[in-house]
């Protein structure tokens, strides 16, 4: 009673101070409200800027649906191919099979490519290969690979160490052992991962046209630069309608992939 | 009505020899200088109260982890000497809990049992439809038949316990080092799975040690008994045990 009491005032008094802290960081960071200083009709501008969105024009649907394939073929490829990466990298980094020196190292390379934006890594990749598609694929293959290499790293650490073990202790060799003792029950989660990271490319391939790495981000900025927000609109519908599409038929197959994920063994049904 | 095996057929040439072992739990012996040969074609019933150390035993039997003191030794059919780490191949356990992997179908739990006749590369792509067979055929032999095709973590305990019981037949091993095989089991099912394992002794090649605490059982199935009990003057001794 003892312990438990005067844990969760330790907890209660690490959530005030958290509190306390967030709330200084809220007050030092009013001086960013005080925007240009000039004196601007902030409503006029935005009803000024929306009224040139309406109505959009249609007539640019085949280029943009043509542009919105080539976003979806950016991410597939950029997807696949960071899963292929990320698994040997997710192996070294997970504390269960790999060395601690190895793991460390891996898990600090895949926080290093997590820090960086996808819009630099389509810059870096923009600069290296030019402005096209493939500069896409390499981008978000690089972005993914920090992502899904934590997110393998962590399913394959949530597999019970012991089943494994026994397999080995039956005369299995240590890929054996990984095969089917870590493997089937990493499996579920590494698909649903890799399924949202797919939404996600999807999301980011529509951006990183901005930079020239392909897709209908490179439609969005020459609209944008044009001045053409009737047809800026238009790309925008359609990003929309691709992305609430992907988040329902994503959430559905996920959830059926995971749904049977995990009852401890040795409960009784 | 089990049938038992004639004793007396069974070749008394030793399987597992066992020398001043002993085990060390911080700071406190669970057992120590046991020493006894088993020979092969026993079953030996490995009995004692809660925490006396009967899976520390087993486990280190099984080169899961070493012992504290002393030294064992088991001899395969050709009769060479092999320390327990080398003889994993030829075991079959059947641990506590179970150890099977959750989200893969029983079937493929069993299949399992023999990943170390194959290299990693040719289990990848599966196993031997004859190997298939033959599983599905012990698992209907211990009434799984209807769940062969689901994950293990969708079936009950029982089920559970019967499926690492059919990994470790399925494996063909030398010697079957079982931790409560039958603690999960109805009487008729656990009645099926002992004559098994008894069966499994009675072309005198293989032995079995198991841990079972029903005294009707361990007169019913047992050749030896280990007691693990610090209270009892037969602790750690292998006794016989009389029909």
């Amino acid at each position: 009673m003892n312990v438990d009491s005067s844990s969760l005032r330790n907890r209660l008094g690490v959530l005030h101070v958290t509190g306390l802290l967030f709330l200084i960081g809220v007050i030092l960071s009013l001086p960013s409200l005080r925007g240009s200083g000039r004196h601007l009709d902030y409503l006029g501008n935005l009803g000024s800027l929306v009224s040139r969105f309406f109505p959009p024009d249609w007539s640019v649907s085949g280029r943009v649906l043509a542009a919105l394939g080539e976003t979806v073929q950016i991410a597939f490829l950029a997807t696949f191919f960071a899963i292929l990466l990320s698994i040997p990298l997710a192996l070294a980094g997970a504390q269960n099979i790999a060395p601690r020196w190895l793991s460390i190292c891996a898990r600090m390379a895949m926080n290093v490519i997590r820090t960086i934006p996808s819009l630099i890594w389509a810059l870096i990749a923009v600069a290296i290969v030019g402005p096209n598609s493939l500069a896409g694929v390499i981008a978000l293959t690089f972005y993914s690979m920090g992502y899904l290499g934590k997110f393998f790293s962590d399913a394959f650490e949530s597999a019970d160490p012991d089943v494994a073990q026994a397999l080995r202790a039956m005369g299995a060799g240590v890929i054996q052992s990984f095969q089917h003792g870590m493997w089937p029950f990493a499996k579920p989660l590494v698909w649903s991962h890799s399924l949202w990271m797919l939404e996600y490319n999807i999301r980011s391939a529509a951006i990183i046209g901005y930079v020239g790495a392909g897709g209908v981000g490179v439609q969005l900025y020459s609209y944008q630069e044009y001045y053409q927000w009737d047809r800026f609109c238009t790309v925008l519908i359609y990003i929309l309608a691709l992305v609430v599409i992907l988040d329902l038929a994503g959430e559905r197959i996920r959830a059926s992939i995971t749904k049977r994920l995990v009852r401890p063994l040795g409960t009784t049904v | 009505m089990p049938l038992l095996p004639d004793i007396s057929t069974v070749a008394q040439t030793t399987h597992l020899n066992v020398r001043d072992l002993g085990c060390e739990r911080e700071g406190k012996w669970l057992f120590r200088n046991m020493t006894w040969s088993v020979p092969r074609g026993s079953f030996v019933a490995i009995t004692g109260p809660s925490g006396s150390g009967k899976t520390s035993l087993l486990r280190i039997l099984s080169a899961l982890e070493n012992p504290a003191e002393g030294a064992i030794s088991y001899s395969c059919q050709e009769g060479c000497q092999h320390e327990p780490d080398l003889f994993q191949k030829r075991m079959g356990i059947i641990f506590q809990n179970f150890r099977l992997s959750p989200t893969s179908t029983l079937l493929d739990n069993v299949l399992t049992g023999r990943l170390a006749r194959y290299p990693w590369w040719r289990s990848t792509f599966g196993f031997p439809p004859s190997d298939k067979q033959e599983a599905l055929e012990l698992l209907e032999t211990l009434g799984l038949a209807h769940r062969t095709n689901h994950w293990a973590a969708e079936v009950s305990g029982g089920e559970q316990q019967r499926t690492s019981v059919a990994r470790a037949f399925f494996q063909q091993p030398e010697i079957i080092l079982a931790d409560e095989p039958v603690s999960q089991l109805d009487p008729e099912l656990a009645v099926r799975v002992l004559d098994q394992l008894r069966s499994f002794t009675t072309s005198g090649a293989a032995s079995v040690l198991c841990v079972l605490h029903d005294p009707t059982w361990i007169n019913l199935y047992a050749d030896y008994l280990i007691k693990i009990d610090p209270r009892s003057p037969d602790h750690g001794c292998l006794l016989r045990v009389e029909a």
